[in-house]
């Protein structure tokens, strides 16, 4: 039993030595963000058209931009084989990053159908 | 690249189609004076088919991901010199005697 515990232990400390020091390829990781950020942007100024057009107001948009984030995620998760460690360092480097980056390409091209509607509007009644 | 690129252009020409099928409804409604509550059916469906379309372009389209770990396949390329023809493995230093501390012994 001790022996079984030291073993334990020992594999334990070998793991924490690892986290101390990871070793990867920062170049290749640099790449995947970038593709990551280009994903990201592109496919929140499609949302921000889609909601535009389907005319979402209020929390339902920012519930359908969530929604294509969850699905952005899920892309990236399957365009790297579902084997995340190979490709990135942390599961928050494809479901957090540029999170709210996108979000402000997504709410300007969701309010700009409103935005010309309104000042339509604004310009007829002038 | 090719094949991504060309489907994102397409779902782009979609969604540009939906929008002016909204803009027309929309007119529409204003001479018939109703308020609008959502898109017609087909407008949805174009929504829905340019989405999935430019979802796909958006994740084809940038470079794939490349590996991390210094220790996978695609990392372990040994580069060779272009010019192997200069390379010389025989130079001077291959008559002096190999075995110097011997020599300095007696």
């Amino acid at each position: 039993m001790a022996v079984h515990e030291d073993g334990r232990a020992s594999g334990k400390r070998f793991h924490e030595d690892d986290d101390d020091m990871p070793i990867f390829n920062a170049e290749n990781l640099q790449s995947n963000m970038k593709s990551i950020y280009y994903s990201r942007t592109f496919l929140s100024i499609i949302g921000g058209v889609v909601a535009g057009i389907w005319g979402f107001t209020g929390l339902m948009g920012f519930i359908f931009y969530f929604l294509i984030m969850a699905i952005a995620s899920l892309g990236f998760a399957a365009k790297a084989k579902f084997s995340i460690q190979k490709y990135f360092d942390s599961w928050n480097r494809i479901v957090v990053d540029g999170f709210l980056g996108g979000l402000m390409s997504f709410v300007l091209f969701w309010t700009y159908p409103f935005i010309r509607v309104e000042s339509l509007c604004f310009y007829i009644c002038l | 690249m090719g094949v991504g690129f060309v489907v994102g252009v397409f779902g782009g020409l979609v969604l540009a189609h939906a929008a002016y099928s909204t803009i027309q409804y929309r007119g529409m409604l204003k001479i018939v004076e109703e308020e609008f509550s959502g898109p017609p059916m087909n407008v949805v469906v174009e929504l829905l088919l340019g989405l999935a379309l430019c979802t796909w372009a958006g994740l084809a389209v940038p470079a794939k991901f490349l590996s991390i770990l210094p220790d996978s396949d695609e990392n372990r390329i040994v580069y060779l010199p272009a010019n192997l023809d200069f390379m010389i493995f025989n130079h001077r230093g291959k008559i002096l005697p190999t075995n110097t501390e011997l020599k300095f012994k007696i």
